[in-house]
């Protein structure tokens, strides 16, 4: 008998654990791209903030639905589906899932939808899912750069045309996938290294908070900050650069490990303003001003961080635009017409300094 | 298997009348409904989504079901043994992440042979380094395969420059025959688990897995191998989820870095709907079988109905059936074991 109730404690205390630990993998599986507090998807239909396009590659890769191989559909009359891949408790992906809804809703397309918490299996799972609801055509916010394979074949076998947004996955344009949008993320990097040049005029050592590995944005991030570093400010001097899964608990304990290691680092490039808001937590708490004796400076332009601009709390804040929407059914409708849509649509993305900040939270512009 | 019998009938609950044979109607029924709970969940789930859910009830909707389940169905599967002895292994999520790394590996290094048995040979040491520890030094599962979570997600960023190395199982490689298409990840799983369910109730292994669930003391008396038994079943359990992350790499095609967070969690789940008692000692490989689909088409209906809602309205709903199953589970599960 004493042994029936102790297991029974001992149950209870595993079942309470197991969803303990249910609850925290939930939450610790928002660290991607953006994140901060309050999902603000009103930002999504705001018309100063829409998306721009700043390049779409050579002329000549077009891409139709006949080179493609897929039927000739008119975008009305089916259903399309949105395969997201991470939590929308973070507001990039709030705002960019918004964005593809209202378009949808505005063009009076059908569109079904799904969330892979940042599960690359489930994101398969979805792409399946949906293609046997009988999507017609697909919009994909890849969680991985490899890793979708046999959803994109499976699409490809029944001549679903694909189009990718936000990070790019491996294959043929036009071919695997009918193309990208998404902004320059190399370019991003080097706007934040030229405002780090900008920021440290008398040079000194600065820190990396690289974001989740295993896709194209963070390595780009890394590579294109480091490059242009490496050009054109010799005094400025990378000392650590390591991986904080664009999360910001991870971004703040990173920073303290690396303010204890380097005690005279004076500038921070964090890969997203998640790891920003973090990495400035551990420079108040190391007892140290962030906009005085660290400069700070992120990228995606997230409300939080802006604020932090506008309040010299942060140097500047490079944005990735998440409203993906206007752009995207202008894409497929482009490449179900003869026209055909470009297969690499790279976006303008904003660029927030003490300057502009607080104009762009007056006007909504931010996210 | 049958240490539960009740050892007076002076419990809390008073409608629980304890007869000779020390089983009551009330305990037969509940004991068939705790052990099949999740195969009757699981039926009444279906015929509803088929009867209410529009499009749920279609062929490529299971197949879609099913094989996006299949290789993580097996880390349910190795968790039912593990569960079975009273014990709990965390590390498989990790382990299938670094098979499937391995495999990877493997297929772009070495050929074949060598992304089939890196994953397994890896894994079954690591398992046996586990069981060990379990067993033989008597520490407890949960921390130790907390450590083995940890130590492989570890050895995994190691291998693979923190995480951004991906992998690539070269086109053409043979490696890729194992995961492709619908029907071979599908039948893989189903074999898996008709073997396991062979070896659980067909071998002197799998009975002696009930008995140290039931009582450890009793099974030593009994003489049977405790510790080997113990460091044996986490051997399978690892070795399992490294063959499972091996087969998953070869239908994706790569090794992904990031992959498996939390899947143990989700493999627990699946076991313990399937009827299997987490204190160990009674539970059955078609009840998880059950669990694992039981979830697998409440996910699939969340997806459906509740992705336009945002993440926050599918966690809930996910939360909630999770919350109301284990209460089932735990409320059969008192009436069966009173007092």
């Amino acid at each position: 008998m004493a042994l029936t109730s102790k297991r029974r404690t001992a149950s209870v205390v595993v079942v309470a654990g197991t969803a303990l630990a249910l609850a925290l993998t939930g939450c610790s599986k928002s660290a991607d791209d953006s994140g901060g507090s309050s999902p603000t998807g009103g930002a999504a239909g705001n018309s100063a903030a829409a998306q721009q396009v700043q390049s779409t590659g050579s002329s000549g890769d077009s891409c139709t639905y006949t080179t493609y191989g897929a039927d000739k559909i008119d975008l009305k009359n089916v259903t399309v589906g949105f395969s997201q891949s991470e939590s929308t408790s973070n507001p990039f992906r709030a705002t960019e899932t918004q964005s593809i809804t209202d378009e949808a809703k505005a063009q009076g397309i059908k569109l079904i939808q799904r969330n892979a918490n940042a599960n690359v299996q489930q994101q398969n799972t979805d792409i399946q899912d949906m293609i046997a609801q009988g999507a017609k055509v697909l919009i994909v916010a890849p969680e991985n750069s490899d890793g979708l394979a046999p959803a994109f074949a499976q699409a490809k076998a029944k001549k679903i045309p694909i189009l990718t947004i936000d990070r790019t996955v491996n294959g043929s344009a036009c071919s695997d996938f009918i193309g990208f949008i998404g902004s320059d993320f190399a370019g991003q990097a080097k706007i934040a290294a030229q405002d780090m040049a900008k920021a440290l005029p008398d040079g000194g050592n600065i820190a990396i908070l690289q974001g989740t590995s295993g896709n194209n944005v963070a390595e780009a991030r890394t590579d294109g900050f480091t490059k242009e570093i490496a050009a054109s400010s010799p005094n400025l001097k990378v000392v650590a650069s390591q991986t904080a899964n664009f999360d910001q608990a991870t971004g703040q304990k990173v920073m303290e490990q690396i303010l204890q290691s380097n005690p005279d680092i004076k500038g921070v490039y964090a890969e997203n303003d998640t790891m920003a808001l973090g990495a400035i937590q551990a420079i108040k708490a190391a007892g140290k001003t962030p906009g005085k004796d660290i400069q700070v400076i992120g990228i995606d332009g997230t409300e939080d961080a802006v604020k932090d601009v506008a309040a010299g709390v942060m140097f500047s804040d490079v944005e990735t635009n998440p409203r993906f929407g206007p752009l995207a059914f202008q894409a497929l409708t482009d490449f179900y017409s003869d026209k055909g849509t470009p297969t690499n649509i790279i976006i303008a993305d904003h660029h927030f300094t003490k300057d502009n900040a607080q104009e762009a939270l007056d006007n909504g512009d931010v996210y | 298997m049958s240490t539960l019998s009740p050892t007076s009938a002076a419990g809390p609950d008073p409608a629980v009348n304890v007869d000779v044979t020390g089983e009551t109607r009330l305990e037969r029924i509940t004991g068939i409904a705790q052990q099949q709970g999740g195969l009757v969940s699981l039926v009444i789930v279906f015929v509803a989504a088929c009867a209410f859910s529009d499009g749920f009830a279609d062929w490529g909707n299971f197949q879609s079901i099913l094989v996006g389940n299949a290789y993580t169905s097996l880390l349910a599967l190795g968790m039912t043994f593990v569960i079975l002895t009273g014990g709990i292994d965390l590390s498989v999520g990790s382990m299938f992440a670094l098979g499937g790394v391995l495999a990877a590996w493997g297929a772009g290094h070495g050929g074949v042979l060598v992304a089939i048995l890196l994953p397994l040979v890896v894994a079954a040491l690591f398992g046996l380094l586990q069981g060990t520890l379990i067993a033989k030094a008597r520490l407890a599962p949960f921390i130790v395969t907390l450590a083995g979570m940890l130590f492989a997600r570890g050895l995994l960023q190691a291998i693979s420059a923190e995480g951004t190395d991906t992998y690539l199982v070269p086109k053409g490689s043979a490696f890729l025959w194992l995961g492709d298409g619908t029907w071979r990840p599908i039948l893989t799983a189903v074999i898996l688990f008709v073997l396991g369910g062979i070896l659980l109730m067909r071998t002197r292994f799998g009975q002696a897995l009930f008995a140290i669930g039931g009582s450890e003391n009793a099974a030593l008396l009994m003489g049977l191998p405790v510790a080997r038994t113990k460091v044996l079943v986490y051997v399978l359990s690892a070795t399992i989820a490294g063959a499972a992350g091996m087969l998953n790499a070869s239908r994706l095609q790569s090794g992904v870095t990031n992959i498996g967070v939390g899947y143990e969690l989700t493999a627990i789940a699946a076991v313990i709907i399937g009827g299997t008692l987490l204190t160990g000692g009674a539970g059955s490989i078609l009840g998880t079988a059950a669990g694992v689909l039981l979830l697998a088409v409440i996910q699939n209906l969340i997806g459906v109905h509740l992705s336009q809602y945002g993440s926050s309205a599918s966690d809930l709903a996910n939360g909630l059936f999770l919350a109301v199953v284990v209460l089932i589970q735990t409320t059969l599960t008192r009436v069966r074991r009173l007092p």
